[in-house]
């Protein structure tokens, strides 16, 4: 299909070819029989990683907790298999070949045996476990742990009152999503270590550092004997273990280099050998033992913690650069061979599956997502932009193997060089969606506010979905609440109760709002809820933050960070003395809320067209026989359309969250800032709220991030951005990411006419300082899904010189003739 | 009497306005779509355009169905709206006194006004946000329609405003117009777009009811008065009609030796099907598909014009 009509997008257009058999994989062989390798399949558990784990922690009762943790992980690496995948020039995988994932009992193994029963057959997510392995799981590692898992200890320390927002109080193995936790099926938010650190020092210099520290301590001191000391020699024991883990790598690899027929593979093998030998135990000396050692590094992260939709990867285009420079300048290294080792990595992450026990945390990553951000361009510490010959590589791969790992994230500030902007445009161009953009515009600004000197906010790093880091300054690990907000609308309608719990009291019982006489006692009845919400949140994060500190520890996490060696503690404690504790709490379903109460407040009480009982009434039903309400409340002012009548009641919103967590925050010591992000959660969020005020359906998503409604946004991208902006408090430093979600069809970027108008976008994104934005570049299967179900997709615009129309209010024959005729001319 | 005529002049009717547009005119622009229009063009994908006054909609997809809703009904003095076979309903279009009642009353929109009347600084006031966007792509608002110059004097109000909020102006225009009502518009513009759809008077008139004399009249003349304007024309290729070689070559030849002149192919779509039945109109739109090769061969056709320049 060429054409007139015809603007497949690049990614597409490859896929296509794939399916013909045209495959044009030349430069990229390597690549491209690795993705072979594990393309299709469905991933499998690996529980050597909890195995050794728990055997270890059996032997180490009664020791300092990291002192057990480190002792773990060097049980670990002394006996879990090693492999060296084909093809490949990176060693250290922490499991199975193929797609994996692995267990951390110590978190939530309670699940563990109703887990392993439903894993293969879970919707969301599903894995594969050999019996073998089950019998492991179900006999050696579930009872050690029973009692003593991290979730358990917090159902059975939160109050009754913020139990039943929580869990099912018969079952505290069923999560509510109402005031949802979700400390207790990962071990820290998003995390992203100093790995500069690693290249530049080596472990050795690190362990090096605890030595000298441990040789200092005052051997009178009470702390330095009970605290410090067990810190360090933790330390100690993890710097040998990873060291160790590396050897065994290198060990394998020279094993096979001897065994080796193809005189091509076997030099690999042997550099591998050599590689491995030396990082990350040491300084990196090149751009692949750089590479290596981050990849090591990594790894070892992964299996001693399990942190938020993976440990995130920094801001590699400036921590590799000099040795990508220099290795360049020896004419060692050309881009060809960076970009392949790169991709080498990124195919390592593709295998490593974000695997979630809970049902709660498979549901809340729905489709193995996971975030492990890299991080490129934006600024340098001394504010000059950061942007390198590296960066523009990352693009390229990215460009030229569009796969989902990384989630490649571009620093974007108001001087950004034109070559960056312009290539960041032509890679979202390419389908794929990537990279996401972060706004330093909007962020540096923010981080000052909240205490960090400039030269830290000026290096932060993008860590997981949308948030930043500071690796040597952030000191806080603890997960946050994620608040169903349409829950709160609907206790308002039914006086403290929801649909789906029937006649249980759950919230406040605020009042039959058919009493209400005006929208202000409305307004003010869905604030108690909304504030009781907070409240919970906030009590929930109380007892978490100080959970956790017995229940987890981080040796090599907290031996990468400045503060932790400075202080000798574990980067789990309540408070390390200089840290900034960035925490946030989550509004669920933003859109949904806006759209709910501008319904009420223009339907009800200013147009008078609907009365509370009827809209309660027709609720109730599901709208069953009420479609007219429906349409009423569905036609309401909605969120994400540049509306003012809307807009200014997602402000009124956003200033109560951000007032509560002024007032509430400091007694808690951490900065628990608004944030409106999730966007695969909000499915299970929604499957707790009936029908809500804006015409949506009982128990389906609520909106997600900071974006409309399905459908609702009818105004256009740039719509979408300026409700974004006007429902901001800018004056409150109390916020954290917002993540904004664009659809754009191919024929709006086509071009170098289009990319142009994709960088004036940008641009202007940018200086609306908006936090984050991703882009989608519509194609076959969106108009497929808008045909199907035209409610979701109302916003969908058929773009054509001269014309505009929704492309859902098209007939199914012009549907089809869109479809056909394009992937998407025109739209 | 003349008081009022004076504030209507001002009002103009505005059947959309879509933002976040980037086919039609530099950078990312805003389009006011304005009613009216003096050509009856056959392949008209915007037949909402053509009537000058607000006009009455009924979108049945959307429509609810008279067993739970007909409220329009209810809100209809004229008895204009009957329960139609589908369970739908239908209108009436000869009792039909288009008070818009039934627009206010129906709950799911599927009733609605092409057209609304609005005073140029209402127009601006409800874009001027997205003058953010303007400011970084080099763009702006483009008036389009039907045929904007039609209601000349709301235009000039509205560029008019748009100048003192210094919003870069452009125009969609056939070209169809006495000559000063061209030339009022252009004194406010840097670019325009314009379009000839053919070169031959004959056929011209046959398909779009007017002939091509006055239109490539303006043109030379716009060419010659205003010099510094960047003039993008364009030509929609419509099966049957023009698009053959010659068509385009005749086109080509016709602009080849006007300076700062762009020139572009619009292919032609049925998307506007829909909107024929919204008015209850015959649709009479070309059902025959623009050919992919045809599209490639003229497209060549014009990339080689433009290298010679
Ligand atoms: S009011 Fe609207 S939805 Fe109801 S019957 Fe009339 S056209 Fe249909
Ligand atoms: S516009 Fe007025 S007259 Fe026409 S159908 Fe609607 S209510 Fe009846």
């Amino acid at each position: 299909m060429s054409s007139c009509c015809t603007v497949l997008s690049p990614h597409e257009q490859r896929i296509l070819e794939e399916q013909q058999g045209i495959q044009n994989f030349a430069g990229r062989e390597r690549i491209y029989d690795i993705l072979n390798t594990f393309k299709a399949e469905r991933p499998k558990i690996d529980v050597e990683r909890a195995k050794y784990f728990t055997e270890s922690f059996k032997q180490t009762e009664g020791q300092a907790l990291i002192l057990r943790w480190a002792k773990a992980m060097k049980h670990i690496v002394e006996n879990m298999t090693v492999y060296i995948d084909d093809h490949q020039l990176l060693a250290g995988r922490v499991g199975y070949q193929g797609r994996y994932g692995i267990l951390y009992p110590e978190l939530d193994g309670d699940f563990l045996d109703l887990a392993l029963e439903q894993m293969p057959s879970r919707v969301e997510s599903p894995f594969n476990i050999s019996d073998a392995d089950a019998k492991v799981v179900i006999e050696d590692i579930a009872p050690y742990w029973k009692g003593k898992t991290f979730h358990e200890a917090l159902t059975a320390a939160l109050p009754e009152e913020t139990l039943k927002y929580t869990y099912d109080p018969k079952d505290p193995l069923k999560s509510r999503f109402i005031v949802n936790e979700t400390a207790s099926f990962r071990s820290s938010i998003q995390w992203v270590h100093d790995y500069e650190k690693v290249l530049k020092k080596g472990f050795k210099g690190i362990k090096e550092e605890a030595q000298a520290k441990l040789a200092a301590l005052d051997p009178f001191s009470a702390v330095d004997t009970m605290e410090k000391k067990p810190f360090l020699e933790a330390v100690v024991i993890a710097c040998d273990a990873i060291a160790l883990w590396a050897n065994r790598h290198a060990k394998m690899a020279f094993d096979m280099a001897k065994k080796e027929k193809n005189p091509v593979r076997k030099q690999e093998l042997l550099d591998m050998a050599e590689r491995c030998a030396w990082v990350p135990e040491n300084p990196a000396r090149n751009f692949a033992e750089a590479v290596q050692s981050q990849w090591f590094t990594q790894m070892f992260s992964r299996m001693e913690q399990k942190t938020g939709t993976i440990i995130s990867n920094g801001r590699m285009d400036q921590y590799l650069y000099p040795y990508f420079k220099q290795d360049m300048d020896a004419g060692i290294l050309t881009e060809e061979k960076a970009i392949e080792l790169l991709e080498c990595m990124w195919l390592g992450m593709a295998q490593f599956i974000d695997l979630y026990i809970s049902p709660t945390g498979g549901a809340f990553n729905e489709g193995y997502a996971h975030w492990e951000a890299v991080t490129i361009g934006g600024q340098t510490p001394d504010g000059c932009d950061a942007t390198n010959e590296l960066t523009y590589l990352f693009l390229q791969s990215k460009r030229e193997f569009p796969m989902h790992y990384p989630d490649l994230a571009a620093r974007i500030h108001n001087r950004a060089p034109a070559r960056f902007l312009h290539e960041v445009a032509e890679t979202v161009k390419e389908g794929s969606g990537f990279p996401k953009l972060i706004n330093d515009e909007e962020v540096v600004p923010l981080l000052l506010a909240k205490g960090a000197s400039f030269e830290e906010a000026y290096d932060y790093a993008v860590s997981g979905c949308a948030e930043c880091r500071m690796p040597n300054r952030d000191t806080y690990t603890s997960p946050n609440a994620y608040i169903n907000f349409p829950a709160a609308v609907e206790m308002t309608m039914y006086n403290g109760k929801m649909k789906l719990h029937g006649d249980e009291i759950i919230g406040l019982q605020t009042g039959d709002p058919c009493e209400f006489k005006t929208w202000e006692e409305y307004w003010d009845a869905y604030l108690k809820q909304h504030i009781n919400f907070l409240k919970q949140a906030f009590i929930q994060q109380h007892t978490i933050i100080n959970l956790r500190a017995k229940h987890f520890a981080w040796p090599t996490g907290s031996a990468l960070h400045d503060l932790c060696m400075n202080e000798c503690k574990d980067l789990h404690t309540p408070v390390i003395e200089g840290g900034i504790d960035l925490g946030y709490f989550e509004f669920m379903g933003y859109g949904t809320v806006i759209d709910s109460l501008a319904a009420i407040k223009k339907l009800v009480y200013e147009e008078k067209v609907l009365t509370m009982a009827e809209i309660i009434e027709a609720m109730q039903c599901n709208f069953e026989g009420k479609e007219v309400i429906r349409q009423l409340l569905a036609n309401a002012p909605k969120y994400g359309n540049n509306d003012g009548y809307a807009d200014e009641i997602g402000k009124a919103l956003d200033l109560e969250c951000v007032k509560f967590t002024k007032k509430y925050s400091k007694e808690l010591g951490v900065h628990l800032d608004l944030r409106i992000v999730p966007f695969t959660s909000h499915v299970p969020f929604g499957k707790v709220v009936g029908a809500t005020p804006n015409g949506r359906k009982a128990f389906t998503p609520v909106s997600d991030g900071a974006s409309a409604s399905h459908g609702a946004d009818v105004n256009g991208p740039t719509a979408v951005l300026l409700s974004n902006f006007n429902t901001k408090n800018l004056g409150y430093r109390e916020r954290a990411a917002r993540l904004v979600n664009i659809k754009f069809s191919p024929s709006c970027v086509a071009g170098e006419e289009g990319t142009e108008k994709l960088v004036s976008f940008i641009k202007t994104w940018c200086d609306l300082k908006l936090w984050h934005i991703q882009f989608n570049v519509i194609n076959r299967e969106t108009l497929l899904a808008a045909k199907k179900d035209p409610d979701k997709y109302r916003g969908l615009i058929v773009r054509i010189a001269g014309y505009s129309a929704y492309f859902t209010d098209l007939s199914p024959d012009l549907q089809d003739d869109l479809i056909a005729r394009t992937e998407h001319t025109s739209m | 009497m003349n008081a009022k005529n004076q504030v209507n002049k001002k009002m103009g009717c505005v059947f959309n306005v879509q933002r976040y547009s980037v086919h039609d005119g530099p950078g990312i622009r805003t389009i006011i779509f304005l009613k009216g229009c003096p050509l009856s063009c056959r392949w008209c994908s915007n037949p909402e355009s053509q009537y000058a006054e607000p006009e009455l909609a009924f979108n049945r997809n959307k429509c609810i169905g008279t067993s739970e809703c007909f409220r329009c009904s209810t809100f209809c003095a004229f008895d204009a709206i009957s329960e139609a076979a589908d369970g739908k309903i239908s209108i009436d279009r000869q009792k039909c006194t288009k008070c818009f009642r039934c627009v206010a009353a129906c709950p799911s929109k599927a009733m609605h006004t092409f057209g609304k009347m609005m005073s140029a600084k209402e127009v601006l006031d409800s874009i001027e946000s997205e003058s953010m966007f303007y400011a970084r792509s080099g763009g702006g608002i483009t008036i389009s329609g039907g045929e904007p110059l039609h209601q000349i004097d709301f235009v000039e109000e509205i560029f008019k405003e748009a100048k003192r909020r210094r919003i870069d102006v452009t125009m969609e225009t056939c070209g169809f117009a006495d000559w000063e009502k061209l030339q009022r518009a252009a004194g406010y513009m840097k670019s325009i777009l314009f379009d000839i759809k053919s070169m031959d008077p004959v056929k011209h008139e046959e398909y779009t009811g007017v002939s091509n004399e006055l239109i490539l009249q303006n043109l030379q003349c716009l060419r010659e008065a205003f010099p510094d304007l960047q003039i993008f024309v364009r030509t929609p290729l419509i099966p049957g009609f023009n698009d053959t070689e010659e068509d385009i070559k005749a086109i080509l030849t016709f602009i080849k030796d006007m300076p700062n002149v762009k020139y572009e192919l619009l292919p032609y779509h049925r998307m506007g099907q829909q909107k024929y039945e919204y008015l209850d109109r015959p649709y009479e739109m070309i059902e025959e598909k623009l050919q992919d090769e045809t599209y490639s061969k003229l497209q060549s056709l014009v990339s080689a014009k433009r290298e010679i320049h």
